[in-house]
């Protein structure tokens, strides 16, 4: 059960920050992108519009499932953000970008639908409980007392071999993960949405979700665990195959 | 809050809450002292070390996870709306 210590020989943590550098890249050229496209749907340009719903169509859907729980009614929420888009372009001043702004409004009028719907009353228990927590992982993987009180007392173990490629390729890993993505209260799913799936940078995050970094963090941190659990027991149960 | 010079141990932060800062330092969202402290604590306990490193996969493998590329349902609608916008605002409407 126990890892050897000795086989640890370096820590990686500089190839887990680059790959997220490498994504905060993609941002900036995410952003450089925008500044033009929204230049072209000021001049009312065929196609801008086009291209601006094909980039984040299905990213909002997703969020709105996040918050409406309903295909249908999803659907409809991102339909009246768009026809919101269209009507605000003009007063739009980029205090935001782009994204963040589309963001903005799809989840004011997802919460605004939800509201109606009284489908808040579920989303609002779930999310108590959730924040209340202060569990991200089992308790009583760790030692209770004594000299190694808050240490592993049920180490993770290691997933050998396992890159993500070789587990995205397996469909049974990726149904578990997105399970445990679709069962998440929405506010772990949102921000494992939009950092996460969607790639927005942090502070972008906050902004859109009108948290602080450290709230951002503490859900941000309890969506992955779960992620990260569900991908747990599929490898357990790999290994009594 | 100043820590002894000295060897490292593992007692100067636990496990637990390794696990609870382990996103923001993957995000680099913690300040240098207690980055100083995790990476000493990760160099040391192999379980943190694969829990980081899970967490980081996790991380990685969310963003790669196939995506449904949605078109709206309507797509005639809001064209036809966005380009009477369109000459609105470009008339100055």
């Amino acid at each position: 059960m126990n890892v050897d210590a000795s086989t640890v020989t370096e820590f990686s943590s500089h190839r887990m920050v680059a790959s997220r550098k490498l994504k905060l890249t993609q941002s900036d050229a995410v952003a450089n992108e925008e500044i033009a496209l929204l230049a072209r749907l000021r001049q009312g340009e065929d196609g801008a519009f086009d291209e601006l719903v094909m980039r984040y169509h299905s990213a909002l859907i997703r969020m709105a499932m996040g918050y409406v729980a309903d295909r249908e009614v999803a659907e409809e929420v991102v339909q009246d953000t768009w026809m919101a888009v269209i009507e605000g372009l003009g007063r739009f001043e980029r205090r935001s970008s782009l994204r963040t702004w589309v963001i903005g409004i799809m989840i004011h009028k997802a919460k605004d639908r939800g509201v109606r719907e009284k489908r808040h009353t579920t989303f609002s228990s779930l999310e108590s409980v959730d924040d209340d927590s202060d569990e991200t992982i089992d308790p009583s993987r760790f030692h209770q007392s004594g000299e190694w009180a808050g240490h592993w007392a049920l180490p993770p173990q290691p997933w050998d071999g396992q890159t993500p490629e070789k587990l995205l390729a397996s469909q049974q890993a990726v149904n578990a993960m997105y399970r445990a993505i679709e069962v998440l209260p929405k506010t772990l799913k949102e921000v494992l949405i939009l950092r996460d799936v969607e790639g927005v940078d942090a502070n972008e995050v906050c902004e859109i979700l009108k948290i602080t970094a450290t709230n951002l963090y503490v859900r941000l941190h309890r969506a992955r665990e779960r992620v990260r659990q569900a991908v747990e027991t599929y490898l357990e149960g790999q290994s009594t195959v | 809050m100043t820590q002894e010079e000295g060897p490292p141990t593992l007692s100067e932060i636990t496990c637990r809450e390794i696990v609870q800062w382990a996103s923001a330092y993957l995000d680099e969202h913690v300040g240098d002292e207690r980055k100083r402290q995790i990476a000493m604590h990760l160099a040391i306990c192999a379980g943190c070390e694969t829990y980081v490193k899970q967490i980081a996969t996790v991380r990685d493998m969310v963003g790669l996870l196939p995506k449904t590329v949605e078109h709206p349902s309507d797509s005639h609608r809001l064209r036809h709306a966005f380009a009477v916008h369109a000459r609105r605002l470009l008339s100055g409407g």
